[in-house]
C-alpha cells in the first residue's frame, strides 16, 4: 500500500534548525516493513539529502530513536503499516528533548554529558578492599534490566522534567546510576547516592512514567529511580526536600493510615520555609480547601497498617529490592 | 442490567483538600445506578512515595487496600489517576511474581490479613465508559454543555504505565474526549493534554513543577479552551490552586477553570454551581455555569 510520511527537516546550513519545515514521501509499503526501511528507501531511491542515524536494524544499537507520531520509538523496530493505520497517519520528527543538527539527527552531547556525570564505570570492592564478591542469580536479577539500556535516548526524550529543566539528570543517566548503585561488587555507592541526592538528581523526577513506558528495552528507569531512592534513604541521606516528604509519607500513614497533608508540608520544607506558604494556606482557606493536620482523624483498624510497618522494619535488613 | 457494586477509594486528597470530588462523585454514581460501598479500613496507597521509603512496605500496604476490597467482594473504584496507577503497578507486580505475592502475604499475615490476587482496579472514567456506557449517560443529561469547549486534561497516572492500566492507548487516548462529547461539550485538541501537571514536584522543586503547569494551561488556553477538566484530584491541585503561583512565576494571566470529571457530569445531569463546589476552586469556573 502506499503510504505517505511527513518528515520534519532541518538543516544547519538552512535557515536555521530551531523552525524547521516539514517534506512529505510518498512509498509503497509491504507487511513488515519498519519505519527505517522506509527511511532507507527513500534514501536511496528519492532524496539523499535526507538525515538520519541508523546502524545495526534490530533494536540493538540505539541509533534510530526518533518521534514517531508523538511518541519517542526505534525506527528499526516499528512496522509502518501498523503505525499509519494506528494513527491514520505518519509524521517522523526528531528526538524531543534533544537539538536538532539535520533533520533526524540530533545533538547527544548533552545525553554524553549526563551519562559522564554519574560515572559510569564500577569501583569495585575487589579492587579497593582486596576482597572477591559472590554474586548470586538474584543480585544480577536486580541489575540486570538497567543493564539491559541501549542508550538510545528515547527515555530522556520523553522526560517531562528534562523538558521543563534541562539540568535535570534524566532517566537514562539515573537508570545507569541504578546499574552500579544495584551491583554488590560496587564499593563507591553510597558516595553515588550523595551526588545523586543533590538538587536536579533523583528527587526531580516527576514520575509521570513517560520513561517507562517507551523504553524499547523495557528498562523501567523510573523503577530504577524509585529503588536509587529507596537505597538514598538507607543511607541515611536524608536532608533534602525529597527524601523528607518520603519519610514524612511513611510517618503520616503509620500515625494515622492517610495522607496528612499538612503534616507533610511542614515536614518537608521545614518549619521556615513553610512561612512562605502562609500567602497561599490563606487563599486556599478562602475556599475551604487549606488542609488542617489530622489529629482526630485516622482510619479504622489501624492496627494492621502498624503491624505491616513493624514486620517490613524487621525484615528490611534481610531482603534487598 | 446487574447492580454496579464498587469498593470505593475516593484516594486521601478527595478527603481534604479536593473533596467536592468526592462528594459530586457520590451523587453523580448515584444518578447512574453505581453503588460506592466505602473501604473503612482502606490505607493511603502512598501515592508512589511509600515505594520511594521502601518497596515491600509499599507493596504491603496496596495489599492491604485489596485484601479489603476481597472481602467486600467487589472492584475497587477510584476517582484518582494516582490512586489508580500506585495500585494498578502494585496489583500487576503481585499477579504476575509469584514470590512476591507470597512474601507480601507473609508480611500481610502480621496482620492478619490475606490477598489472593483477584481484585481489579478501575477509574470512575473507566466505569461510565464500560459499566455504565456512554449511551446511558446521554440518556441522564438534563443541561447539554452546549457552546463550552473543554480541554481533557489526560494528565500521566490514568495512561501509563500501559502494561498495568491498559484501558487504553496513552498515544492515542479519547476516553475523556468521549465523556466531553457525551455531555454536550466540545472537546479541544491541545499539545500536553497526556503530559505531566508537575505535582509530585511541587515541594521539591516547585519552579519546574509550576512550569509544567503553567505551560499545560497556557496549551489549552491558545487552542481556545473554555475550562479543563481532569479525572485526577491532584492534576486538579496544580491546575487550579497552583495556577495563580505558576502565572506569577512564568508571567501572563491564565485564568482557566478547571474541572473534577465527576463536575463535568454533575452539571450537565442539571446540578447547580453549588451541588458540585465550584465555589471551592481558586480560579472561579461559575461564570461558565452560572
Amino acid at each position: 500500500m502506499k503510504i505517505k510520511l511527513r518528515i520534519k527537516r532541518c538543516s544547519p546550513l538552512g535557515p536555521g534548525c530551531a523552525e524547521g519545515y516539514y517534506q512529505a514521501y510518498t512509498i509503497d509499503a509491504r507487511p513488515g516493513m519498519t519505519v527505517l526501511d522506509a527511511l532507507l528507501s527513500i534514501f536511496d531511491e528519492q532524496d539523499a539529502s535526507l538525515g538520519f542515524r541508523r546502524s545495526c536494524r534490530s533494536a540493538i544499537c540505539g541509533s534510530c530513536a526518533m518521534t514517531i507520531n508523538g511518541a519517542a520509538k526505534l525506527a528499526c523496530s516499528t512496522q509502518i503499516i501498523v503505525e499509519y493505520e494506528k494513527a491514520g497517519a505518519l509524521t517522523l520528527e526528531p528526538l524531543a528533548n534533544h537539538t536538532p543538527l539535520k533533520d533526524l539527527i540530533v545533538d547527544f552531547n548533552p545525553f554524553w554529558r549526563k551519562m559522564e556525570k554519574i560515572r559510569p564505570y564500577l569501583k569495585p570492592v575487589s579492587m579497593i578492599e582486596g576482597k572477591a564478591v559472590q554474586i548470586t542469580q538474584d543480585d544480577l536479577g536486580r541489575i540486570d534490566k538497567a543493564q539491559a539500556c541501549i542508550l538510545c535516548g528515547s527515555c530522556n526524550a520523553e522526560c517531562s522534567s528534562l523538558e521543563a529543566d534541562d539540568r535535570f539528570t534524566g532517566p537514562a543517566a539515573l537508570a545507569k546510576a541504578w546499574r552500579f548503585v544495584g551491583d554488590v561488587r560496587e564499593a563507591g555507592g553510597r558516595a553515588r547516592l550523595g551526588r545523586l541526592s543533590d538538587d536536579h538528581g533523583v528527587w526531580d523526577c516527576v514520575r509521570c512514567v513517560r520513561c517507562t513506558q517507551v523504553c524499547p528495552k523495557d528498562v523501567d528507569p523510573l523503577k530504577a529511580i524509585e529503588r536509587l531512592r529507596e537505597r538514598a534513604i538507607e543511607e541515611g541521606i536524608t536532608d533534602n526536600p525529597g527524601a523528607r516528604h518520603a519519610l514524612s509519607m511513611a510517618a503520616s500513614v503509620r500515625r494515622v493510615g492517610l495522607l496528612d497533608e499538612a503534616a507533610m508540608t511542614l515536614k518537608t520544607l521545614g518549619f521556615l520555609r513553610s512561612l512562605g506558604m502562609i500567602p497561599f494556606g490563606l487563599k486556599m482557606e478562602m475556599h475551604g480547601k487549606m488542609p488542617m493536620p489530622m489529629i482526630f482523624s485516622q482510619i479504622e483498624n489501624i492496627d494492621e497498617v502498624r503491624a505491616i510497618y513493624d514486620e517490613c522494619e524487621r525484615i528490611k535488613p534481610k531482603i534487598r529490592t | 442490567m446487574p447492580a454496579l457494586k464498587y469498593a470505593y477509594y475516593p484516594g486521601c486528597a478527595s478527603k481534604s483538600i479536593t473533596k467536592e470530588a468526592d462528594e459530586t462523585t457520590r451523587i453523580v454514581s448515584a444518578a447512574f445506578g453505581m453503588e460506592l460501598h466505602d473501604m473503612l479500613k482502606a490505607n493511603c496507597c502512598g501515592a508512589g512515595l511509600l515505594a520511594d521509603y521502601d518497596r515491600q512496605l509499599h507493596l504491603a500496604l496496596n495489599a492491604r487496600i485489596f485484601a479489603e476490597a476481597e472481602v467486600m467482594g467487589m472492584d475497587i473504584l477510584t476517582i484518582c489517576s494516582t490512586c489508580l496507577m500506585v495500585m494498578s503497578v502494585a496489583n500487576r507486580d503481585l499477579k504476575k511474581d509469584p514470590a512476591l505475592l507470597t512474601a507480601t502475604n507473609a508480611v500481610l499475615e502480621k496482620a492478619g490479613l490475606h490477598y489472593s490476587g483477584n481484585v481489579r482496579i478501575k477509574h470512575l472514567l473507566w466505569a461510565l465508559i464500560e459499566d455504565v456506557g456512554l449511551d446511558a449517560v446521554k440518556k441522564k443529561i438534563k443541561r447539554p454543555l452546549k457552546a463550552i469547549k473543554v480541554a481533557p486534561f489526560y494528565g500521566c497516572h490514568s495512561l501509563r504505565p500501559s502494561d498495568a492500566l491498559g484501558f487504553e492507548d496513552p498515544e492515542l487516548p479519547h476516553s475523556l474526549d468521549d465523556v466531553i462529547k457525551a455531555v454536550g461539550a466540545e472537546p479541544v485538541d491541545y499539545d500536553g493534554k497526556t503530559k505531566c501537571c508537575g505535582f509530585q514536584a511541587d515541594l521539591m522543586a516547585e519552579d519546574m513543577a509550576v512550569s509544567m503547569t503553567a505551560r499545560r494551561l497556557k496549551e489549552g488556553k491558545t487552542k481556545g479552551a473554555d475550562c479543563f477538566v481532569t479525572p485526577c484530584p491532584f492534576c486538579h491541585i496544580n491546575l487550579d490552586n497552583y495556577q495563580g503561583v505558576a502565572e506569577k512565576k512564568t508571567g501572563g494571566r491564565i485564568d482557566m477553570p478547571v474541572l473534577h470529571l465527576a463536575q463535568l457530569v454533575g452539571l450537565a445531569l442539571g446540578l447547580k454551581a453549588g451541588d458540585v463546589g465550584l465555589e471551592r476552586h481558586l480560579v472561579s469556573a461559575e461564570r461558565l455555569f452560572a
